[in-house]
């Protein structure tokens, strides 16, 4: 019996303890750690975040006009402001989960590893489908040395992809 | 000028040693997050991309064979994609091989909610699997797959880095098959109103 309550306890904790796991959020693909919520905001469909984080992690602020980066701006629905902002003791929580809902941006989550990986959102990504301007992207050869698309204009460029699989 | 991109989640350690082996005199770039696909909405390997000068596309997405050592299996000739290019580079836009900006957009395909999902699907697994996670990523690989079926990339990628047969319970012989005599490639069509090439 007593053997029993023991083994519950350690799957609780451990169960807790991979929720409460530091959260690591990769946005725009770079991964940042950011402060694990306080128990009343743990939830597998939300990431709550300092506002603090919000800012190191993705470069949103929220301002009076909304969730701003440079001269985007989306703003939140008064009606749900509580979905999307919360105040624990001192510290005020924002949702990332529910932006990414907002502004469509696709979110996957490993619960396991705490690990949030966020997407460009498709209106984002499919901006070239208008301008027809070639998406620029900036990589290494197999010397390291970084080369971006961009370097290449004024020339014609054929862009082929290949792969060793 | 060649920009040639490996999309190889394993990067210098898989892509490096064809690298060397070709000792290619025009700019080979690894990438191993896989952007270029995600960036431009490819969907398999070999794929062109035709830029001119001010940096606009003049011909999106298509296979790119430049020789004919895989005919044998999907029956695209690679010389008269060839040609289409030196054709462009001697004539640039009035190559009969440019194509004009509606032709462009219908060829195009925007981004759907599920194939921006699986790419975000995708990003994670490709995370996990750089973080030495490589058991964890599976998962996320195959949810990528089950939201964008069409794309070979997310596929083969993650079949590569695994024992394709035991984690995913196929190889890529048997995926082929299961097309029944549908194209592997999206057909090409190199020359304006072609239907396919």
């Amino acid at each position: 019996m007593r053997k029993s309550i023991l083994c519950l306890l350690i799957v609780a904790l451990t169960s807790v303890a991979a929720i409460a796991a530091t959260p690591t959020v990769v946005f725009d693909q770079v991964a940042t750690k950011v402060t694990a919520a306080p128990s009343a905001l743990l939830n597998p469909d939300n990431l709550w975040i300092t506002l603090e984080d919000l800012k190191r992690a993705t470069g949103f602020v929220v301002k009076p006009q909304g969730i701003c980066r440079g001269e985007l701006c989306f703003p939140i629905p008064k009606a749900r402001r509580n979905a999307f902002l919360s105040k624990q003791g001192r510290v005020t929580w924002f949702n990332l989960s529910e932006f990414a809902r907002l502004t469509k941006q696709p979110a996957a989550m490993d619960k396991e590893n705490a690990l949030w990986y966020f997407g460009p959102r498709p209106a984002e990504q499919n901006g070239y489908v208008e301008s027809l301007i070639a998406p620029d992207f900036t990589l290494p050869d197999i010397n390291g040395q970084k080369h971006s698309l961009s370097d290449y204009r004024g020339k014609k460029v054929l862009l082929i992809t290949w792969a060793s699989w | 000028m060649i920009v040639s991109v490996a999309q190889d989640t394993g990067g210098v350690r898989d892509a490096g040693k064809w690298i060397t082996a070709a000792s290619p005199e025009y700019t080979v770039l690894i990438d191993d997050q896989h952007s270029v696909t995600r960036l431009y909405n490819m969907v398999n390997v070999p794929t062109g991309v035709w830029i001119n000068e001010k940096g606009r596309i003049v011909r999106p997405n298509e296979v790119a064979y430049v020789d004919n050592r895989y005919k044998g299996m999907h029956g695209i000739d690679a010389s008269e994609y060839l040609d289409a290019v030196r054709d462009w580079v001697a004539k640039g836009e009035s190559s009969t091989y440019v194509l004009s900006e509606s032709e462009m957009r219908q060829r195009l395909a925007p981004q759907n909610p599920d194939w921006s999902l699986a790419a975000a699907e995708f990003g994670l697994a490709e995370y996990l699997y750089h973080e030495g996670k490589v058991r964890e990523a599976i998962p996320h690989y195959k949810e990528a797959q089950r939201l964008n079926p069409d794309n070979w990339n997310y596929k083969r990628q993650a079949w590569a880095l695994s024992d394709a047969e035991k984690d995913y319970g196929t190889s890529f012989m048997k995926e082929v098959q299961k097309l029944q005599g549908k194209p592997y490639y999206p057909p090409r069509q190199l020359k304006k109103g072609d239907k396919q090439n």
